[in-house]
């Protein structure tokens, strides 16, 4: 029995070791000079994107994975920003929620600020800012951890889809994918539009239909995925339709037992 | 303590070590470019593929650009290196105008100017092969040629990028006619310089595209021609094998 | 508490804010283009580690950006003034990336600069000494010596010591003050005057050549025929060197251009007429 009531309730060093006063002393700064993002932390999956003839089609699913960890089922990986733009962002959720912020400040000042109800903001202008951004911090040696999909519309109202990742690399095509989905989805995609200008002949439907397929195909094959995910449509002429909480249909996992070479089914 | 990236554990919260370097600010798209002057014309010429590693990104991402005041550029490599570069150059001649009450910007003094932009990072390299092309100041066809970091020369062909290392030997053959002699001379005499037409370098240029799309594989899907005559800029587009 | 209150006065402060404000800056700020240029550095604790990971192709011949380099560059002092030869072979790791480089660079009508290792670095630092000259000009009313001229040059590398800076060069001028002069500036910070250098990857061959035929009372014409024969030499033994010969007298007057002489030409003739490289069949 311990008699000095001043130790009383107190860590014994016994039982949770010495102290470590290193933790302790800790200032912001003391340990690294500076930490910036290194690795991805709390991670979001695939997004992929279609255009079609009338506009564009995004969908993303709702994992955040914590390394191999399924940890949250519940995150919004698509960011409205305006009357008709999206953002699709996979990789580092923290630095989604960054993104986010910035895209909010953005269409606060643009769109709502310095607006005369005229010039809003378009997709081209929310992916030239984001390139931008993620190039300045990737020069600065501290990167927003992310790859994502701007789906919406151009100057001249047609439908418009690109690509940043986190070096401030862009591309735009009229199918994407980040992450698993470049190899996996892109194929499936590719197969409704061979060729990039030929979007216009792809009705909402078919292109619907194949980001279903896409979403499945993903789920079978992607061990960071799951079947809850959100879509948006973008159309010319029509509000923005934000499709939450979808699930991935008609799954078929007889193909799973076709599968040699690992696990239990070892032959 | 691993240093592949990637969570295949539970993510490590944080490092024994700080690692700076492990995130690489680099990377390569791809792809192939290629300029030649002629007499009164030249011609910046690229494939629209961009990779990353064995993906193709995209089927046509346009890589040579009209930057205004009858001069084209590209800037081959680092996709966003070379989008920052050409960037800053184009605000550049728009500033250039203010200043100079609308004055056009001569091939010369817009290499020369490139020349600083590259160099000014030194020690942060942009990773890019750049080539501008345009007209000098007799109208006479010019291309000048970058290194990473600014070393700039005036040519009468160049080929940069992924297959820059097929292409130039044979530009040297068909272009400068390196090698070449006259028949029946026994290789004493060497056939002598003079200038292609418009029609004979374009047809050298998609030579130059389809060889280089058989053999290398950041190289296909499209090929983009922009030709600078004394009219302005003019682009011609060709497919290239898709696989 | 005084954190929080700071946050909420001064709008520039918030990080939402600075971040987009420094984006937006990093695109209006014009470059600078002053005489004493600023240089951009990696934002990180080794920045020239950075550099040598990404560009060191000796090391590592993966590495991504390689940097033209390679060279034979010689001058030297002789009564009729001084010779300059250079070869015009650009390299970038097994590369030939040209083989018409302009190795000589013409600071102004009295003063050469050669240009061995980073070609970049050459060619841009002795630009900016050219235009550094000019003011010297304007401000004093008379053409700079090339002691000063140099030192101008080897006191900026010496800034950059330890950076990655690469460059071998000489300064070659005739004043009135000095006579014909050459001084040998390198990346180091090296700086000495001397009557005769070789420069570069192929320095030993020229030297070879240069120095068992070299003699002050040599004619101009004896002088440039021997600095063409030791960069012939080079680029013969120095897979780094090669392309074509650019030759220069420097007199009194100025500096006078004696020609383009292409390697592949000029060593069956130079083989034939002196009945040398005996070690290479016809």
């Amino acid at each position: 029995m311990e008699h000095n009531p001043f130790k009383w309730g107190r860590p014994d060093d016994a039982v949770y070791g010495a102290y470590n006063h290193q933790i302790a002393e800790a200032g912001v700064n003391s340990l690294f000079p500076k930490m910036n993002t290194q690795n991805p932390i709390i991670t979001g999956t695939s997004v992929i994107g279609i255009k079609y003839k009338d506009g564009v089609i995004l969908a993303a699913d709702n994992m955040g994975s914590y390394g191999s960890l399924m940890r949250f089922s519940n995150v919004e990986r698509l960011l409205t920003i305006g009357e008709n733009t999206v953002v699709g962002v996979s990789g580092d959720i923290s630095d989604a929620q960054q993104l986010a912020r910035y895209l909010d400040s953005l269409e606060l000042q643009e769109n709502v600020y310095d607006n005369d109800g005229e010039n809003q903001l378009k997709a081209v202008n929310v992916h030239e800012y984001l390139t931008k951004l993620l190039y300045h911090r990737r020069s600065q040696m501290n990167p927003l951890w992310n790859a994502l999909i701007v789906g919406g519309f151009d100057e001249a109202g047609e439908p418009f889809m690109k690509s940043v990742d986190l070096l401030g690399v862009s591309f735009s095509s009229s199918t994407l994918a980040t992450g698993f989905g470049a190899h996996l989805a892109v194929p499936l995609l590719r197969q409704v539009i061979p060729e990039d200008k030929k979007y216009v002949d792809v009705t909402e439907e078919q292109a619907r239909k194949v980001i279903e397929d896409c979403m499945r195909v993903l789920f079978y094959r992607d061990a960071r995925s799951m079947d809850k995910y959100s879509m948006v449509t973008i159309k010319k002429g029509q509000e923005l339709k934000f499709e939450k909480d979808l699930v991935v249909k008609d799954q078929n996992w007889r193909f799973a037992q076709n599968i040699r070479g690992y696990g239990n089914a070892q032959q | 303590m691993s240093r592949t990236t990637v969570a295949s554990e539970y993510s490590a919260e944080i490092q024994s070590t700080p690692i700076e370097h492990r995130f690489n600010p680099y990377s390569d798209n791809g792809g192939t470019v290629l300029g030649i002057a002629g007499k009164d014309f030249a011609v910046l010429a690229g494939d629209t593929r961009h990779v990353t590693g064995y993906n193709i990104n995209s089927r046509y991402e346009p890589r040579v650009f009209d930057v205004g005041d009858n001069i084209v550029m590209t800037a081959n490599g680092f996709a966003a290196d070379g989008k920052a570069l050409i960037d800053r150059f184009k605000n550049q001649i728009k500033w250039y105008k203010f200043n100079n009450g609308g004055k056009k910007l001569e091939m010369q003094s817009a290499a020369r100017y490139i020349q600083q932009l590259l160099y000014g990072k030194r020690f942060f390299p942009y990773y890019v092969s750049t080539l501008i092309a345009g007209l000098d100041e007799e109208g006479r066809g010019a291309v000048y040629s970058y290194d990473p970091v600014g070393s700039y020369e005036r040519e009468q062909c160049r080929a940069g990028g992924a297959a820059a290392s097929l292409i130039m030997p044979f530009l040297d053959n068909q272009v400068n006619f390196k090698n070449q002699f006259i028949p029946g001379t026994d290789g004493k005499e060497k056939r002598p310089f003079e200038y292609l037409s418009l029609q004979e370098v374009i047809e050298l240029v998609k030579d130059a595209f389809n060889s280089a799309a058989e053999r290398h594989i950041h190289v296909g899907d499209g090929l983009e021609i922009l030709i600078v005559t004394k009219d302005g800029v003019r682009t011609e587009y060709s497919p290239l094998k898709r696989d | 508490m005084n954190s929080i209150a700071k946050q909420y006065t001064q709008g520039n402060v918030n990080p939402v804010s600075r971040e987009i404000n420094d984006a937006m800056a990093e695109l209006a700020t014009p470059p600078q283009l002053g005489l004493a240029p600023t240089l951009q550095l990696p934002p990180i604790s080794q920045p020239t580690d950075f550099l040598r990971a990404h560009t060191d192709d000796a090391t590592n011949p993966d590495c991504k950006i390689k940097i033209a380099h390679g060279t034979t560059t010689l001058a030297f002092r002789f009564q009729g003034g001084i010779i300059v030869a250079v070869d015009s072979r650009a390299t970038a790791g097994n590369w030939i990336a040209s083989q018409t480089v302009n190795k000589v660079i013409r600071i102004n009508p009295k003063l050469l600069g050669t240009m061995a290792g980073g070609a970049a670095d050459c060619q841009y630092w002795e630009t900016w000494l050219g235009s550094q000259c000019r003011l010297y000009e304007l401000r004093n009313k008379e053409r700079i010596s090339v002691a000063a001229a140099s030192k101008i040059l080897s006191n900026l590398v010496y800034e950059y010591k330890g950076m990655g800076l690469s460059m071998g060069t000489m300064i070659c001028g005739v004043t009135k003050k000095e006579g014909p002069t050459i001084f040998y500036v390198d990346s180091d910070g090296t700086r000495l005057k001397g009557d005769l250098f070789c420069v570069g990857s192929g320095q030993t061959f020229a030297y070879g050549v240069l120095d068992s035929d070299y003699k002050w009372d040599l004619t101009v014409e004896e002088a440039l025929y021997l600095g063409k024969r030791s960069i012939l030499a080079a680029t013969h033994r120095d897979a780094y060197s090669g392309g074509s010969i650019n030759l220069y007298h420097v007199s009194e007057e100025g500096w006078e251009y004696h020609g383009n002489y292409n390697v592949g030409d000029i060593f069956w003739d130079i083989k034939a007429k002196e009945h040398s490289f005996v070690n290479v069949e016809t």
